[in-house]
């Protein structure tokens, strides 16, 4: 008896903990898409400046979300830019040069790396910037900081993604170049790199949308209210995140509220699809290990 | 032909101001022309009762120019002077006067182009419209902590302060509460924006803002008989005011002079009154 | 050849170059916030209110924050994401178990800011209304947003422990004729313990972590929080919100305390999860 009270109970926490969860989802995702898919149009993203002008630089956006939308695209190529090449590196070495005892000392720097809150690394950033800003007196809060800050951002997750990618590689695979007589770097450069290389992209997409949504590390290295399509490295940016975060305490009018909505619903369109891609290129990759094609 | 009426009214226009700009060149002459050759960044932050100028000023001149880039970050005062003066930004704006240490500390030139007051605001559903001075000082104390001790709502009240570089704050602490204690229960909030909006949504809120930034999303409040409105802080029956600075690390020069000659020129002065503040010309 | 050491030297370079960037960083909180370490200043720091105009700077308050809200926030997702990966990986018909897995890790992907956005409001007219005490940005609000924004997580950690039990396992427990919650009951989740355990440290450092669903649903005040419904302030929002003060003051290297606080914890968390996974594979 007690047995059977037993699974029933579970049976309906497990049921109810679930759909709980998926509800909860539903209205918030279905509250941000009600109030915000009606503000989405080209005056949400230019204002009132025309969309040709805009985006060929003659005229400068004031109303629109465009500079934000402009500062977090360049601040996610620059970031997974600087990242992804060291990233990449770090992950072979670790997948094909180390092994034991060194291998669990950097993997568990990685892991610390990966655990330390991002405005722990905002303020790193921003500590960064101000010291240098001692030596050259260019350099402060900026876009170039903050790309930096948010490649130490992203660096372990390339890591780590790459690593696993090489290593899930079959040993048969990996033995026939060296049996060929290839060196082992040939043999990662022509065989084991290829290979791996949708599980690998899929960590760099990862990487990017991290890079989009980030807001912490941002608003401690250089992001600004109002700065129009950032100029050059050393300048100030706007960025769709913080944006978001702008317009929710500090709405002047319905209308600039409204924007708020827009913007967050492109920011999570903009997530959406980094994710269905890089979700996409992961399936290749188990495909392709199961079936070896 | 319409043409010809649209072309002449164009010529007529000009020569008005030109002829308009002749003139007052006697002042500091600021107008948008002068940026017209210009090329550059100007980097501003601090005070966040100043912002809506800022912006207003930045998109004429950048719609004026496109080469010219102008970023407004907010901050609050204490960080408009401190970033000024350590020549993070080129204008570091805020809404009470640098202390003379900070003047000496950091070479600043100071510059008021309005004047403000700060107001204290509560939820339009809120019947409670006058306070005493030692009303207000108790509320924000956290002494007096339920609406139906002042005649309104059985409901407790939510205080909102701002952070430790606020310029508002330092004021309304100064003038308003008389140094008094702000409650440590209180909300805080980063912005002068983020205030009028926390009261706005919170029908039980209490906090302080520019009086240029009141809109009828909040109420203000009658302290002591005075209404908190830019009219009565200009003929001096409001008392709790306040002047809106742009300061520079030593003499402005090149296009941050030009932006603070904008300021104070009549465009500029217009933007002032248009935002809601008193203009000091 | 040469160039064939130079790439692997590249390697070998940019492995330690990334792991320096962990001990860099700790290496600058200490720094720079050095002056606080003197004579024990520090333990003081993390035992006394925060209010500036008096001289004081201690983070208590923020500790006390971020403590009540974490703790709070796992109260609601632990349970919660343990009844969902049940849901998942046992009990619910392959079809809609799949639709959840998938769901689930689209939510992996949604910005934090995004939660928060609709945490100011809709959920905190809510909480005001219902409770009718405080404003409604409260320990209460931002733990039930943050339970959200870690329960995706942990549900995937927790689905992944639940599906790696060793198929000889599941087919003992299916050939005696248990159901599938006698499964779980007796099989899995005993195995699974140390796999749900990494789930709820890796959880709780990340709940620790967030900046944004406290900065705008906590309220930020500077009191020690008293009650739930109390608004609060946590280390994460400390440093966002101080960031803009003096740099030379006491007041901002406080914010470097903060950040070590953080640090020194959420590494803490990592080394637990190593060592327990260390002794787990010992014990096998």
């Amino acid at each position: 008896m007690k047995e059977r009270f037993i699974e029933i109970f579970i049976k309906s926490f497990a049921w109810l903990s679930g759909l709980l969860l998926l509800s909860v989802t539903f209205v918030i995702i279905g509250f941000l898409l009600v109030k915000g898919v009606p503000t989405l149009s080209l005056s949400l993203i230019f204002g009132d400046t025309s969309p040709a002008d805009a985006l060929l630089l003659r005229r400068q956006v004031l109303e629109g979300i465009l500079p934000a939308m402009a500062g977090t695209g360049l601040l996610v190529l620059l970031a997974v830019g600087m990242a992804t090449p060291v990233g990449l590196a770090a992950g072979i070495y670790l997948a094909e040069y180390s092994r034991g005892n060194l291998k669990s000392f950097f993997s568990l720097f990685y892991d610390i790396l990966a655990g330390v809150p991002s405005i722990v690394i905002g303020l790193f950033g921003f500590s960064l910037a101000i010291s240098l800003h001692h030596y050259v007196k260019e350099i402060y809060p900026c876009l170039l900081i903050s790309a930096l800050a948010l490649a130490f951002l992203v660096l372990p997750y390339l890591i780590r993604t790459t690593q696993f990618a090489l290593e899930s590689i079959p040993a048969e695979v990996r033995l026939t170049a060296p049996a060929l007589g290839a060196t082992k770097l040939q043999n990662i450069a022509y065989v084991l790199f290829p290979r791996s290389l949708p599980g690998i992209a899929s960590g760099v997409i990862l990487a990017i949308g991290r890079c989009a949504e980030d807001t912490a590390v941002i608003m401690l290295t250089g992001v600004v209210a109002a700065a129009g399509i950032p100029g050059s490295l050393l300048s100030a940016y706007e960025a769709l995140p913080f944006y978001i975060y702008y317009i929710s305490s500090q709405y002047r009018n319905s209308y600039e509220l409204q924007t708020g909505f827009g913007a967050a619903v492109i920011l999570l369109i903009i997530c959406a699809c980094l994710f269905l891609t890089a979700f996409y290129l992961k399936n290749q990759l188990m495909n392709r290990m199961l079936y070896r094609r | 032909m319409k043409l010809g009426i649209i072309k002449r009214s164009f010529i007529l226009t000009g020569i008005f101001i030109s002829f308009y700009f002749i003139v007052s060149s006697i002042a500091p002459a600021g107008t948008i022309d002068l940026f017209t050759s210009e090329k550059g960044d100007i980097k501003i932050s601090g005070g966040t009762a100043h912002i809506p100028v800022m912006k207003d000023a930045a998109k004429q001149i950048m719609e004026h120019n496109r080469d010219i880039r102008i970023s407004i970050a907010g901050g609050g005062s204490g960080v408009g002077i401190k970033q000024v003066g350590e020549g993070l930004v080129d204008i570091g704006n805020s809404g009470r006067k640098p202390t003379d240490d900070e003047i000496q500390k950091y070479g600043l030139k100071l510059f008021q182009w309005a004047i403000d007051g700060v107001g204290v605001i509560v939820n339009p559903k809120n019947p409670v419209k006058a306070l005493s001075m030692s009303q207000l000082s108790e509320i924000f104390a956290g002494k007096i902590f339920n609406w139906k001790a002042l005649g309104g709502p059985d409901k407790p009240i939510n205080v909102y302060t701002r952070d430790n570089s606020s310029g508002t704050r330092e004021v309304f602490w100064e003038k308003a509460l008389d140094k008094g204690e702000i409650t440590d229960k209180a909300n805080v909030v980063v912005s002068n924006g983020a205030m009028k909006t926390a009261v706005a949504n919170d029908p039980y809120g209490i906090g302080y803002v520019s009086v240029g930034h009141m809109d009828n999303s909040t109420s203000p409040v009658i302290l002591d008989g005075a209404e908190p409105t830019i009219e009565n802080v200009k003929n001096g029956s409001y008392k709790i005011a306040r002047g809106l600075f742009s300061n520079t690390k030593g003499e402005p020069k090149g296009l941050v002079k030009k932006f603070i000659d904008f300021l104070f020129s009549p465009e500029g002065q217009e933007l002032v009154t248009k935002n809601g503040f008193i203009s000091v010309k | 050849m040469e160039k064939t050491t130079i790439v692997e030297t590249g390697f070998l370079g940019a492995a330690v170059l990334s792991a320096s960037l962990a001990a860099l960083i700790l290496i600058f909180m200490l720094f720079l916030g050095f002056p606080l370490f003197r004579g024990g200043y520090f333990l003081t720091l993390l035992t006394t209110p925060w209010n500036p105009d008096k001289g004081f700077f201690g983070i208590y308050p923020m500790l006390a924050g971020t403590l009540s809200i974490v703790f709070l926030s796992l109260c609601w997702a632990f349970p919660l994401s343990l009844g969902a990966s049940a849901l998942i990986s046992v009990i619910a018909p392959t079809g809609f178990a799949k639709f959840c897995k998938k769901t689930v890790q689209m939510l992996t992907g949604i910005p934090t800011v995004i939660y928060g956005f609709v945490g100011v409001f809709l959920l905190v007219p809510f909480i005001r209304e219902m409770f009718a005490s405080g404003s409604g940005m409260s320990i209460l609000s931002a733990s039930l947003m943050l339970s959200m924004v870690i329960s995706p997580t942990m549900i995937l950690i927790f689905t992944d422990t639940f599906e790696s039990i060793p198929a000889s396992y599941s087919a003992a427990a299916d050939a005696l004729g248990a159901s599938p919650v006698q499964k779980l009951v007796h099989v899995i989740l005993p195995y699974s313990r140390r796999g749900i355990f990494a789930g709820l440290i890796l959880s709780v450092g990340r709940a620790m972590g967030d900046t944004l669903i406290a900065l705008m649903l906590a309220g930020n005040a500077v009191a020690v929080p008293g009650s739930i419904l109390d608004s609060a302030r946590t280390l994460t929002a400390h440093i966002a919100l101080v960031i803009a003060a003096d740099f030379d003051s006491i007041e901002f290297k406080t914010i470097f305390a903060a950040g070590l606080v953080l640090y020194v914890f959420t590494a803490s968390l990592i080394l637990l999860v190593r060592i327990i996974g260390r002794t787990g594979m010992k014990n096998r």
